[in-house]
């Protein structure tokens, strides 16, 4: 079976993007368009990886990502976040929050599936 | 003490600036009815004929139109002295006896001179209420003037970043396609594609440029201070503005000195300072050489940037630093660029407590050099 990765992206655009690029490189994708329900969808898929973008409403990435690694269950899954703002402290923040990784918008799909290989291959 | 006025003129009337002396009901008469400015008043005439007017007997002057005024004041004899500025009258002074007993010369003298004094003291005051008021409605005018150009900074933050994210899109499928997530693309196509993702890369560096623009101007500009190596910074350039050089056979040379110091500063941002001098000199150069030399010596690097290229005539030189500018316009269409890579690349050196210059000769070449601190501090912006 597949590998499943939860892509938590409020931009349509960019989803679509990734959504190409992980279904053509043989992984299954789970979609959430903001922090809360990537938060729900976590826990109920336990998916194998999760890309959280960290400008969200609703619910940022940062506050989605604590919640997540707050749960026992859920810890272990990797986060790679996913920043539009190349600024200061941001990186710090994302790997104070919990992240295991963090790419910064705008990037390369192939960079950044090489990325997630080295987290689910 | 005898009660005494200074009025001044306000169209057919006189208003009271000041009193002492008058009795309640005086006063009050006064204040009910106001004084003409014609002869018929003591105030009136001194304006009229613009030098001292005395009235030895108020109740005795055929000409006086207020002996009733003057019956409840107790007045008899009235001297009147015009407040002179520049010869015109803004006000009349006034001194009034309870008997018939005229003022000496002496006193009217004294009086002139009093009235001379006063003038000078109301005229100061005029002109410094002028003044506050003028620098109240300044001040107001530079708040409303920094709120806009915040506000237009924060906007155009705001904006760009906006466009950032469609663009990643369309240079995230534009890869998608070339990597052949869609079917194998043909020659062709993966040729359009390449030159689709050159432009939007290229859209999005001028995006950028602008929101570092914005940046700066609203004030969130930081920089990441660490440690960095000259040598890594000038390899950077080098393979990034390589194949630029390259396509338009310039050679592109860099002397780096040995055992440079490791330096302290935002090595992303010096190298977007560096990258930004040598590429202008590769746009601006269509022969010959473009070298990078770096030296350090009391505490400082020096980072040089030479070119072979046209040359930057005297008069812009100084303005070329500018937002916006480049020499001229048909510059800017010939060659491209925003004009404002050269503002952005100043602002970060001088953040970093450095000086960033340029000298010229026409038809011989620019040379830009840098002067960074080896252990720099972050310098806020002084706008």
């Amino acid at each position: 079976m597949s590998k499943r990765i939860l892509v938590i992206e409020d931009q349509e655009d960019l989803r679509g993007v990734l959504r190409d690029l992980l279904t053509g490189s043989g992984y299954a994708v789970l979609e959430a368009a903001d922090g809360e329900a990537g938060v729900a969808s976590a826990k109920s898929e336990h998916p194998d990886l999760i890309l959280m973008d960290i400008q969200m409403p609703v619910l940022d990435g940062y506050e989605a990502t604590r919640r997540i690694k707050a749960d026992p269950a859920l810890k272990p899954i990797p986060i790679v976040a996913v920043s539009s703002f190349a600024m200061k402290g941001d990186e710090e923040k994302a790997r104070a929050a919990g992240c295991d990784h963090y790419v910064t918008k705008p990037y390369s799909p192939m960079q950044l599936l090489k990325v997630i290989k080295g987290f689910v291959p | 003490m005898p009660p005494e006025a200074i009025l001044r003129p306000n169209g057919d009337v006189f208003d009271y600036l000041a009193h002492f002396g008058f009795v309640p009901e005086y006063r009050a008469c006064m204040e009910a009815r106001q004084i003409p400015t014609g002869p018929g008043s003591l105030a009136g005439r001194a304006l009229v004929h613009a030098k001292p007017v005395q009235i030895t007997d108020v109740l005795r002057d055929p000409d006086f139109t207020l002996p009733k005024a003057a019956k409840i004041g107790g007045q008899r004899t009235i001297l009147g002295d015009p407040l002179l500025r520049e010869g015109t009258p803004i006000g009349v002074i006034t001194l009034q006896r309870k008997t018939v007993q005229p003022f000496e010369d002496k006193q009217i003298e004294l009086l002139t001179t009093f009235a001379d004094q006063a003038i000078i003291a109301i005229e100061n005051t005029r002109l410094f209420e002028e003044v506050q008021a003028r620098t109240r409605e300044l001040a107001k005018t530079i708040d409303h003037l920094e709120f806009a150009s915040r506000h237009k900074s924060q906007f155009v933050a705001n904006m760009s970043h906006e466009l950032r994210t469609p663009l990643a899109a369309s240079l995230g499928y534009a890869e998608l396609m070339q990597e052949g997530f869609y079917g194998p693309p043909d020659q062709k196509s993966l040729d359009a594609l390449t030159r689709i993702r050159a432009s939007g890369k290229h859209l999005l560096g001028l995006i950028n440029t602008v929101l570092d623009i914005a940046k700066i101007e609203s004030d969130q500009f930081t920089l990441n201070m660490a440690d960095y190596t000259i040598e890594s910074m000038v390899e950077t350039v080098r393979s990034a503005a390589g194949s630029l050089a390259q396509d338009k056979q310039l050679a592109l040379k860099t002397d780096v000195a040995k055992s440079l110091p490791v330096g302290l500063g935002d090595e992303l941002r010096l190298t977007q300072v560096l990258l930004n001098l040598v590429g202008n000199a590769i746009k601006f150069t269509d022969a010959g050489e473009v070298w990078v030399a770096a030296t350090a010596a009391n505490g400082h690097f020096t980072i040089t940037v030479a070119d072979t290229g046209p040359g930057i005539p005297e008069a812009h030189l100084a303005r070329i630093f500018e937002q916006f500018r480049q020499v001229d316009s048909s510059n800017t269409k010939a060659k491209g660029g925003t004009g404002l890579g050269l503002a952005i690349a100043r602002e970060i050196v001088e953040m970093h407590g450095g000086r960033l210059w340029v000298d010229s000769t026409l038809g011989k070449g620019s040379t830009f050099e840098m002067e960074l601190p080896i252990r720099a501090e972050f310098h806020k912006r002084v706008p």
